[in-house]
């Protein structure tokens, strides 16, 4: 947002930063060889919501789009809307690159179609004692780790994820913004 | 710390050669100063844990508190201290006491009731690295003739010089602005040896335990800084923009009159610290 609509108080959603998302690719090699963590088969999208009206169309074409590029790797898809209104593209797929490579093109066809400010996060599930989630916030453009247990997060084992990834991933620095989800559709 | 503790030293010792070549009688207000902050360390367990409130509590009464640190002490090759339990909402721990086998461990009813386990364990073997290292020797040793220095500065000017010969002579006006410059000087020195002091008992810590990180996220929880648990989308609503002022942190000059480091440093360190210990 430039100094003048700021001033004038024309507000714009900063356009989605979606250069580092794919650094979980590598980053999945070190997770499963030096911390046990597995990816888990499931990533997702997580959309805001838009006004009812284009949400329709939106989710359409969004599917449609989905049937064309999905085909070939034979990933899942389902498209969900969460307790928020915000809609899940979530994907499933045993192949961890394929998932990667399907995520990086939903979010491809999202912003091509326009709804580059909607993109809110992706994530990335893994699987170790317990489910770890790696969640990249499109605002940020970083990655940061959650760890559920329960209805508490285990901030220990989070920070233990920060301090031993933070060379491979860009995990966000500032961890007072590390927002959980809760109750994803993954 | 070694240059700290280096510079400390010749400052004191320049001190010391002031006051001795002006022949001052306030040699025996060092003597003075000297007994008394010998006793406050003689007795800082007792003198300490009253002053906080604190109550030294028997194996029966905190069953869970002692056999965490006796298997700290184990791994750390420390007799088992005292514990002490100071009933308050805040989130504090401390150790106190002159030596080893005098060695006191206090923790607040709040830090208990808001850390977890694991998180409680980092924090106590904190302070007992403090033990550990003698810190409450290295800390009363290093403050000692800083307190001259800080009681010349605030009583010369009504003392007046020990004698009518001293006042005469401008040794009253010369050990004033000695002392004061000393004082000064010895402040921030002190300051930074505590800060030091600090992150090695966070290294101990970890090496102790193990797991640096719970320390990283005891020291989040106890400054008040959170990893929030507040859902992302509930966040991002339409006051979203407010969220995005970074929180105010201290400036580096504010730092240096601060006996710890913040809380952020020690974090940094303590990530550090992780990575060592994984390459390891």
């Amino acid at each position: 947002m430039g100094f003048l609509d700021s001033i004038l108080g024309k507000t714009k959603l900063p356009e989605a930063k979606t250069d580092k998302l794919f650094a979980i690719s590598t980053a999945a090699v070190t997770l499963e060889a030096n911390l046990g963590l597995k990816p888990d088969g499931a990533a997702a999208v997580c959309i805001k919501p838009m006004e009812s009206s284009k949400y329709d169309a939106a989710r359409a074409e969004i599917e449609d789009l989905l049937k064309l590029g999905i085909k070939e790797t034979g990933t899942q898809y389902s498209i969900q809307k969460d307790e928020y209104n915000y809609i899940w593209v979530v994907l499933k797929d045993p192949d961890f690159d394929d998932l990667v490579t399907n995520i990086q093109m939903v979010c491809q066809i999202l912003m091509e179609q326009g709804f580059g400010t909607q993109l809110l996060a992706a994530v990335y599930r893994f699987r170790g004692e317990a489910a770890v989630y790696w969640i990249y916030n499109f605002k940020l453009g970083s990655y940061y780790p959650f760890v559920p247990r329960g209805t508490q997060r285990d901030t220990s084992q989070e920070f233990r994820l920060r301090s031993l990834m933070e060379k491979e991933l860009p995990v966000e620095k500032d961890e007072t913004k590390w927002y959980p989800m809760w109750g994803m559709p993954l | 710390m070694f240059l700290t503790m280096f510079l400390l030293a010749v400052v004191y010792l320049a001190f010391l050669a002031v006051l001795l070549a002006l022949h001052t009688s306030q040699v025996v207000i060092i003597l003075f100063i000297g007994g008394f902050m010998f006793l406050q360390y003689f007795y800082s367990d007792k003198m300490i844990l009253a002053s906080m409130g604190g109550r030294i509590v028997s194996e029966d009464e905190a069953p869970e508190l002692h056999q965490m640190i006796s298997r700290l002490c184990a791994i750390a090759n420390l007799p088992m201290p005292k514990i002490a339990i100071v009933k308050t909402s805040m989130p504090n721990a401390f150790a106190t006491g002159r030596n080893q086998k005098h060695a006191v461990v206090a923790v607040t009813t709040g830090i208990m009731q808001q850390l977890n386990r694991s998180e409680l364990e980092a924090v106590l073997a904190h302070e007992l690295t403090h033990v550990k290292n003698k810190d409450m020797m290295v800390m009363t040793i290093a403050t000692f003739l800083a307190s001259v220095a800080q009681l010349f500065v605030q009583w010369l000017p009504f003392m007046g010089g020990g004698s009518s010969r001293d006042r005469d002579s401008g040794n009253f006006i010369i050990l004033f602005l000695v002392s004061l410059a000393v004082w000064i000087v010895s402040f921030f020195l002190i300051r930074a040896l505590s800060r030091y002091r600090e992150f090695a008992a966070d290294r101990g810590s970890a090496i102790i335990t193990g797991q640096p990180s719970n320390l990283a996220s005891a020291l989040m929880k106890i400054s008040g800084f959170r990893v929030p648990t507040q859902d992302l989308r509930k966040v991002e609503g339409p006051v979203s923009a407010l969220f995005i002022v970074p929180a105010i942190s201290g400036s580096s000059i504010m730092n240096l009159f601060s006996t710890h480091p913040t809380t952020e440093a020690r974090i940094a360190a303590l990530q550090k610290i992780e990575q060592e210990l994984e390459a390891a």
